[in-house]
């Protein structure tokens, strides 16, 4: 009964929170810029409005344009809940699943992009066949941090990998999972969320045909990655496993923060670069995996 | 019963189903589905209570007492030939029609018949001569499967170069059983640990059942092949026959001493076959040479597997070289499933818009909402991902990986490329059926013959349904599939027998099960929520463009360009451009197109040579009889010089 309930409240929580990371990033992007900026929780208000909505379908779409996004944001919050928060541990966790995590990101790119090909649109073609090209690089260099993470603690479990320090390491672990937090979730310079041109998109493309409560199912879910994102990373460098839930609280909230400060320090100051160049920038990023790695069996002669 | 009856009665069914494929349709089906059946019971018999079926017949062939076995390692494969084979013939019945095709159909399904007991007569045979006898037949029946439309001339030359290509792994098969023969003084076939130096023969077989999996360098027969099948046999082919060349590496992995270095050959060899084979794959416009190429990416992956537990076996280390090796034949299982429906699905496409090029398909979810659902799902359990069976089995191999990196030295080396390159893998995969769905059944038509599908008979979507379910079944109760994986790892490897079913693999399960509970309703609730809030229909959006066309879509071209582009140095993809030119330009055209590099690159090269040579070899017979007689006074000497010079010695 625990562990329902342990479920339960990681799902209210993940869900809550999610939207508000955006918001941090904009309010950043602005300070930086001096402007005044949207509202800190104006992502919650677009969903709230979105779901109220009616919907514009394209007259060439099948069912699998409204279950795509559904289907990937159960992933993703299905990953989630695969991450340990403090010493409770993830409300769900076995042997493997590490793996389970980067597949049911997987699984949310396939449902994503096979939305995105069925409205027939070029555009929509052109940004799903980057985010899947882009994504094989990405998940190479995520496999190799989970197999740093792996080498140290001797397990394939995201409960037990994240608990420790990362070690010498650690610096090179998570200049590699930021640039794929970056890759992943769209930002400068991989990706502009405010572009206008259809052309250079990459996410923002896959979704020109969504509206109503699909899109805000869509947005929802695009911050919950992001919010994954920040967590793992966290976690991958800050010790949290034996530590009193108050700290273990405040610690994640502070370095969420400061990672999500970070995006947006990194979109104000930074132009994203030319398509050709995300390639270079993604292996850079698998590279710094792999030097962790390296330090790691150094450091843990078995 | 006992599996010996079962297996009678299978073969009385396929004497019947033989005798009667000319002239009865109905009672070769009938038939065929019961020696499937009774095929199926007996390997369930066997990998259930795990106690292997001898049966010693009472007469000879070749001068060898005939003696069958059916063991742990090969009702695991007699199980997925009866399933798929069983799915096959029904669905013949409804794609390779006799009013259709009145020569070929007959005559197919003889040939059928004859593929699928030669195959079950592989898995059986315990003597050497017996089983080349077996794979002989094997090999024949599959080229006259492949080469139904032999009108064709791709058909033709895909047949000639399927039938030198098995042949040459005969070959290799003949010098591997001959040398054991000869050194064990038996054709009797066995565990052979007692005799260290038949080790290196190991190459030989690898060389030989690697030629009929199609591990890369060696697939080069394997995409023109399964493109130009008909499509039952192409899933067949694909689905079952591959694997009776990863049965053999299996069974003699574990029967023969192997060499230090087998177990990181064959590892090396999955890993290159995977990441080479999504990439060809991708690269491909035709549906059906598209899917041939992933199956040298299973191949792979299985090969992954089934090294570093050739590994660990050897070293004693053997939790992770476990899980290796129930990943590997797992996905022998899984593989089998859903690249036949996947096969199967290409085939009810092809049948009705009679084109297997991806450019000239789209939007056929509309026409053909059954075979779209089920192409999906076996597109989604190829690619590995949750909740399916593909998934379940990479997963074990993934854990496997995970282990060996904890371990000592070399190993840990070995493994951390390994695991990397299979999470590219999957990647590529992705991106490639993303491509496929998408471009086949998503969007709109791009041709007359799109617009006018029509979805296949019940025959043809009920095999296609019969896969579905067990891929389904696999990837949501993994634990329930275990104990046959279990039974066979133990006939492999002895030591590793009685494993119980790994905690992860139930608790992976569950998560399957809410992870599809939870995925249909979110879809569901959300299809009802957009229709509470209503619909509005329009355009796609195109930058304000109000009229698209049906050619303005993305096309499989142009969604792996990126990554082709990457892979070029060994797609060496062929242009043809013809850019747009003047103030007013009237026409363009591009086109590109993926070859088989290996055989156009390597192989033709090198047979040219050959040819060469033997073509200046041809100048010694001219039709001079004077001169032949100087070549018999030279022979002559020749062997007289011999004799003399060799007297001493």
């Amino acid at each position: 009964m625990s562990s329902v309930i342990h479920v339960v409240i990681s799902v209210v929580g993940w869900l809550v929170f999610a939207p508000l990371i955006p918001g941090v990033i904009n309010r950043v992007k602005a300070w930086v810029a001096g402007r005044k900026g949207p509202p800190l929780l104006q992502l919650y208000y677009d969903l709230a409005r979105l779901w109220r909505k009616e919907v514009v379908l394209s007259t060439a779409v099948s069912p699998a344009h409204v279950a795509g996004p559904a289907v990937a944001f159960v992933s993703i919050l299905g990953a989630a809940l695969l991450l340990p928060i403090g010493q409770a541990g993830a409300p769900l966790s076995f042997e493997g699943d590490a793996v389970l995590f980067v597949y049911l990101l997987a699984l949310a790119r396939f449902c994503m992009a096979g939305a995105a090909l069925d409205t027939g649109s070029a555009f929509e073609g052109m940004g799903a066949a980057r985010e899947v090209s882009y994504a094989v690089l990405a998940e190479a260099a995520v496999i190799t941090a989970l197999l740093v993470l792996g080498v140290q603690t001797g397990s394939v479990s995201l409960t037990r990998m994240l608990a420790p320090a990362a070690g010498p390491g650690t610096a090179l672990l998570a200049a590699g999972l930021f640039m794929v937090l970056l890759a992943e979730n769209c930002r400068v310079p991989f990706d502009d969320p405010n572009t206008h041109l259809e052309l250079t998109m990459v996410h923002e493309a896959m979704v020109l045909d969504h509206s109503g409560p699909p899109l805000a199912v869509i947005l929802h879910g695009a911050a919950l990655k992001l919010l994954v994102f920040c967590v793992l990373l966290t976690e991958a460098v800050v010790p949290l496993g034996n530590v009193s839930p108050v700290l273990v609280a405040a610690t994640l909230i502070a370095a969420v923060l400061v990672t999500a400060a970070g995006v947006g320090l990194v979109e104000s100051l930074q132009a994203r670069v030319a398509f050709r160049r995300v390639p270079l920038l993604l292996t850079t990023a698998f590279l710094l995996c792999l030097f962790a790695l390296m330090i790691a069996w150094e450091r843990n002669p078995l | 019963m006992t599996p010996g009856w079962l297996l009678l009665g299978a073969a009385g069914c396929a004497v019947v189903a033989v005798s009667g494929a000319r002239w009865a349709p109905r009672l070769w089906l009938v038939a065929s589905l019961g020696a499937a059946a009774a095929a199926l019971a007996a390997s369930v018999w066997v990998l259930v209570t795990g106690e292997p079926w001898d049966g010693h017949l009472a007469f000879a062939l070749g001068g060898e007492q005939v003696h069958l076995r059916l063991d742990g390692v090969g009702a695991f494969f007699l199980a997925l030939l009866a399933l798929v084979g069983g799915a096959c013939t029904l669905y013949s019945q409804g794609y390779w029609k006799d009013d259709q095709h009145p020569v070929s159909a007959p005559s197919g399904r003889a040939w059928t018949s004859v593929l699928l007991v030669s195959m079950s007569l592989v898995l059986l045979v315990t003597n050497g001569l017996h089983f080349l006898v077996a794979w002989e037949l094997f090999s024949v029946s599959s080229y006259f499967l492949i080469t139904r439309e032999r009108r064709l001339r791709d058909v033709r030359s895909a047949g000639w170069l399927f039938l030198a290509a098995s042949h040459a792994g005969t070959l290799c098969l003949f010098a591997f059983f001959g040398g054991l023969a000869a050194r064990t003084g038996s054709w009797e076939l066995g565990p052979m640990h007692d005799h260290p130096e038949l080790a290196p023969w190991f190459w030989l077989a690898l060389c030989g059942f690697g030629l009929k999996a199609g591990v890369f360098p060696l697939h080069i027969w394997l995409p023109s092949a399964h493109a130009n099948a008909p499509s039952h046999v192409s899933a067949l082919m694909s689905g079952v026959a591959i694997k009776m060349g990863v049965f053999g590496l299996v069974r003699f992995s574990g029967w023969l001493p192997t060499p230090a270095a087998a177990g990181w050959v064959v590892a090396a060899l999955g890993v290159a076959s995977a990441v080479l084979g999504v990439a060809f794959a991708l690269g491909q416009h035709d549906l059906k040479r598209l899917l041939a190429y992933h199956s040298v990416e299973n191949i792979g992956i299985i090969l992954i597997g089934l090294g570093f537990a050739i590994v660990s076996s050897a070293h004693g280390d053997e939790t992770w070289g476990r899980l290796a090796l129930a990943g590997a034949l797992l996905h022998v299982w899984n593989h089998g499933l859903f690249k036949a429906l996947l096969f199967l699905g290409a085939g009810s496409v092809l049948h009705s818009t009679g084109t297997r090029d991806m450019s000239r398909l789209g939007g056929l979810w509309r026409s053909m909402p059954w075979t779209a659902g089920m192409f999906a799902l076996g597109a989604i359990a190829i690619v590995g991902l949750p909740p399916l069976n593909g998934f379940v089995s990479e997963w074990l191999v993934y854990l496997g990986l995970f282990g060996a990196t904890s371990a000592h030295g070399p190993l840990a080396w070995a493994a951390v490329p390994a695991a990397i390159l299979l999470g590219v893998t999957g990647a590529l995969a992705l991106a490639c059926f993303v491509k496929v769905c998408g471009v086949v059944f998503l969007g709109v038509p791009r041709s007359e013959d799109a617009a006018r599908a029509r979805e296949s008979g019940w025959l043809m979507r009920a095999p296609m349904l019969g896969l579905s379910v067990a891929c389904v079944a696999i990837g949501l109760a993994p634990a329930f599939f275990w104990p046959p994986v279990a039974r066979a790892a133990s006939a492999w490897q002895p030591a590793w027998a009685d494993s119980p079913v790994p905690a992860p693999l139930v608790a992976l399960g569950r998560f399957h099960v809410a992870l599809a509970t939870v995925a249909a309703l979110g879809a569901g609730g959300l299809w009802l929520r957009v229709r509470r809030t209503g619909v509005v229909r329009g355009l796609t959006w195109d930058c304000g463009y109000a009229a698209p066309t049906a050619r303005m879509q993305y096309t499989a071209g142009s969604f792996a360009a990126t990554i082709t582009g990457w892979f070029s140095w060994i797609l060496r993809p062929q242009r043809y451009a013809e850019p747009p030119t003047g103030a007013f330009p009237a026409r363009a055209r591009f086109d590109q197109r993926t070859p088989e590099t290996i055989l156009e690159r390597v192989v033709q090269p090198a047979g040219a040579i050959v040819m060469r040579a033997a073509a200046g070899a041809r100048k010694l017979q001219h039709g001079r009889i004077q001169a032949y007689i100087l070549y018999v006074l030279i022979g002559v000497v020749g062997v007289a010089l011999l004799a003399v010079i060799g007297r001493d010695r």
